[in-house]
């Protein structure tokens, strides 16, 4: 890298449209386009397409000199000579200009108003290469061709290596780096992006993320968003994806499903899994029953502590918290309560029945939701186990799922479902 | 599917095609029908039944784009024809909308006027109370009271029938084509077919069933949605100009303020009819002033990526909320011009709808016919020959309009010469 000198700076919209001359002074055509090559480190520019309808391009070392005028080519130009355009080439101004992105850097989705393009030499090569595209307002009204109106403005601009196309460049073409780029990507920033998507840049966007990152997403949204990009999927993509979720969730989502949907889906669902959520699905909207989850921890009242531990390493994985641990009998009996740390501060021989409280705070699955809140609230509990009349655990309600609850009504989340365009909305969580 | 299931999947999909439909008879649509019942009888009848059917086309069109593609009219417009294109319909839209806006707050004051209060009360403060509410309410509630509040203008469906009419003489009139190369004349027409069919209209159907989260898979639905919604603009719209036509036109009343239409209710409610008119421009004017300047400010944001959406804070979409003021304060100003004619604001802002559409309609159609955008669901050629000629007479009577204002005596002569 010693030796990169950089020899000029663009805008693809100065370039666009310009006429070709060729060494004899002949008119070629126009700078319609470029294809690019993506490969290595930056992306950089292959070939120029020159004529509309033709798909072969002249290629980029042809160019001998650029000013305002035009392109002037360093050889005469012979149609014959020119190559055609390559699988792993795509053509810049169709695939980025005014489309949107995801911009990386921001987790959020942006439009490309112009591309910005180095002519860079290194090592007695020339290269054009696509250094960063311009979503500011001074590219929108360069665009225009009235950017000296905003000359005191600064332009906005987001580098190359953070951006995130929603098209793919070729169809087969999926780089790794990419994939790797959006792992960064905290779940909740992915949900507030797919929420401003369209139904078929969702579609894409899905496919692009690995199984686990879709279901960590999914469960970041708000519950309109969830049904819906449910009810978009085909019931066998839906059921793997719900199996993963938590059951307190799937069930939340089933049954905003039409009936049929939701039991074509149930009915593909591991068993297990399946049963679970159908559990939770009974329950009115309103109780404690619908805002619980069947993911809990529950170790057998004879266990000792050295295998209580050994026990919760294998379910952990699985379980909403493990801070509470419930201590039952063969038949699911509620016995007693101890806390993470209660377990490991006592010596390994000890029997949970002698370390565990029995004074248990329970909750019943047909309380509603204030009385969850306040029971919670007042015992200052992470969570709170829900039990029926037998005294047998059927879930918990985490301090999460009453947060949610006791999060101030957000009304601008009910406006936005109901008025017009507003699908390109964040979550309204941190506004104002 | 059985018959439960498919009804439940009718009423999810139903909305932005009936919603459309009655923002649509708003102020100036009231004023407009009326203004050409009271002025040339049933003549117009016709010219408001065919633009009732390209509405249809019109919407059907935006609705499908808009379950198709998942997106909004103006993205799709920025995706496929660049920057200036862009700028340019965006700039047609704004101009029609700003003048909609104004004709909306006419019909505010308007009503609150036959209630007594001064537009220099009632406007800065609905303007202030429709700026505060759309951000602090929930938006779907209003909605529903501003919706039956519109349903008073069904009064002129049984106003209409109650007058009775000579039937056989509307009928006649319905299907017999009538024209005139006079400036008045034309103004009405182009102002008949702007509030039927109207720029925003399209921008708002195709964003709502976006919106709505419908896909190309149930959009059969939605085409219902949007054919019914239509239905009822055109059949209250008929019975509007029925109705002045038969008290108005007959009796040889002119209409100098919007107050005069309410004459056309005394059949029905005798001495309550200047009230019950009151109520329903008064609730379709607030449909209307809630939703215009709303979705014009999302269509601008979305064509040139400014960050948008009520949840935003004003520092975080200051385009956005800049344009939504803007549009409301601008819009109210205008009718607030001492000594203008409120009346006028309403029928003038729906010819400039009428002649703002053609460009909209042409990126409508453009990228309805795109095989690479609609894929199997783009246009028919039966559906392209119908839009491209509604587009060009549109076009044509424009012009039309523009010569005969400049030289009257230019287009009355080949009229003539014509034979008409």
């Amino acid at each position: 890298m010693n030796d990169l000198k950089v020899l000029g700076e663009f805008y693809f919209s100065q370039l666009a449209n310009k006429r070709i001359w060729d060494a004899k002074g002949r008119r070629v055509g126009r700078l319609l386009d470029m294809a690019m090559r993506w490969d290595s480190i930056s992306p950089h520019v292959t070939g120029i397409q020159y004529a509309k309808g033709l798909h072969t391009l002249i290629p980029i070392g042809w160019v001998g000199s650029w000013d305002t005028d035009g392109l002037r080519l360093n050889t005469t130009f012979d149609p014959l000579l020119t190559c055609p355009m390559h699988e792993d080439e795509t053509l810049i101004g169709k695939w980025l200009l005014d489309k949107q992105i995801i911009d990386l850097e921001g987790s959020r989705l942006v439009r490309v108003n112009d591309i910005s393009l180095s002519w860079v030499s290194h090592e007695d090569h020339q290269y054009l290469v696509l250094v960063a595209v311009d979503i500011g307002v001074r590219g929108l009204f360069r665009r225009l061709g009235v950017e000296f109106l905003l000359s005191g403005f600064a332009n906005n601009f987001v580098g190359c290596q953070y951006i995130k196309p929603l098209e793919n460049r070729t169809s087969a073409l999926q780089l790794t780096r990419e994939k790797e780029q959006l792992l960064q990507l905290h779940p909740a920033d992915i949900a507030d992006i797919i929420e401003t998507m369209d139904y078929r840049q969702r579609a894409n966007f899905l496919d692009t993320l690995d199984s686990q990152q879709a279901i960590e997403a999914l469960t970041e949204m708000e519950l309109d968003a969830q049904v819906e990009m449910i009810n978009q999927m085909d019931e066998g993509r839906a059921s793997d994806i719900l199996e993963e979720m938590p059951p307190d969730e799937a069930a939340d989502i089933l049954g905003e499903l039409p009936l049929e949907k939701s039991e074509e889906i149930l009915r593909l669902m591991e068993s297990d899994d399946a049963e679970d959520v159908r559990e939770l699905m009974q329950y009115e909207e309103n109780t404690a029953g619908s805002l619980m989850t069947t993911e809990y921890i529950g170790l057998r009242f004879w266990l000792t502590t050295e295998q209580a531990i050994n026990e919760l390493r294998r379910l952990a994985p699985d379980a909403e918290t493990i801070y509470y641990l419930y201590v039952v009998d063969e038949q699911e009996t509620l016995e007693g309560v101890l806390s993470l740390r209660q377990l490991i501060i006592a010596a390994p021989e000890t029997p949970l029945k002698d370390i565990m409280q029995t004074k248990i705070v329970k909750i019943s699955p047909y309380d509603d939701h204030e009385t969850v809140a306040d029971i919670i609230h007042k015992y200052g509990l992470l969570a709170a186990p829900v039990v029926n009349d037998h005294n047998q655990i059927l879930g918990i309600i985490t301090v999460d799922d009453v947060l949610e609850l006791l999060m101030p009504e957000r009304p601008r989340e009910e406006i936005l479902s109901s008025l017009i365009a507003l699908r390109h909305q964040k979550k309204g969580g941190y506004s104002e | 599917m059985n018959r439960k299931v498919r009804f439940a999947l009718f009423f999810t999909a139903m909305g932005p095609g009936i919603v459309t439909a009655f923002a649509d008879n708003d102020a100036g649509g009231i004023a407009t029908y009326a203004s050409a019942g009271a002025k040339y009888g049933y003549s117009l009848i016709f010219i408001m039944l065919v633009s009732t059917v390209l509405l249809a086309i019109a919407q059907e069109i935006s609705a499908r784009t808009g379950a198709v593609t998942g997106r909004g009219l103006s993205d799709l417009i920025r995706e496929n024809y660049g920057v200036k294109w862009t700028f340019f319909a965006m700039s047609v839209l704004l101009i029609a909308n700003l003048g909609t806006t104004a004709s909306e707050f006419s019909g505010i004051a308007t009503s609150f006027e036959i209630f007594g209060v001064s537009k220099y009360l009632s406007v800065p403060a609905m303007a202030f109370i429709i700026r505060w509410l759309v951000i602090k309410t929930d938006y779907g509630k209003m909605e529903k009271i501003l919706l039956f509040l519109c349903l008073t203008f069904f009064s002129y469906v049984i106003s209409g029938i109650m007058v009775n009419p000579p039937w056989p003489q509307v009928f006649v009139a319905s299907v017999t084509p009538t024209f005139s190369g006079t400036p008045t004349f034309l103004l009405m027409a182009i102002g008949v077919i702007g509030t039927t069919i109207t720029p925003w209209g399209q921008f708002y159907v195709q964003s709502s069933v976006v919106d709505k989260g419908i896909t190309a898979k149930e959009y059969g639905y939605t085409r219902w949605d949007v054919l019914i919604g239509t239905f009822f603009t055109g059949f209250i719209a008929f019975f509007i100009i029925v109705a002045t036509a038969a008290t108005l036109f007959i009796n040889k009343i002119p209409i100098e303020t919007a107050k005069d239409v309410a004459l056309a209710l005394k059949p029905l409610a005798g001495q309550y009819a200047t009230f019950l008119f009151a109520f329903g421009l008064l609730g379709a004017s607030m449909l209307a002033a809630f939703v215009l300047p709303l979705s014009t400010a999302y269509a601008v944001c979305e064509a040139f990526g400014f960050e948008h959406g009520i949840s935003k804070s004003h520092k975080e979409a200051p385009v956005f909320f800049g344009l939504y003021t803007a549009l409301i304060v601008l819009g109210a100003a205008i009718v607030l011009w001492p000594k203008l004619s409120l009346y006028h604001v309403m029928l003038t802002t729906q010819v400039v709808n009428g002649v703002l559409l053609p460009p909209i309609l042409i990126f409508m159609v453009l990228i309805a016919s795109k095989k690479s955008i609609m894929g199997e669901y783009v246009n028919t050629k039966f559906f392209n020959i119908i839009s491209w000629a509604f587009t060009f007479i549109l076009i044509f009577l424009t012009l039309l309009l523009l010569v005969s204002t400049l030289f009257p005596q230019f287009v009355s002569n080949i009229f003539s010469f014509l034979g008409l």
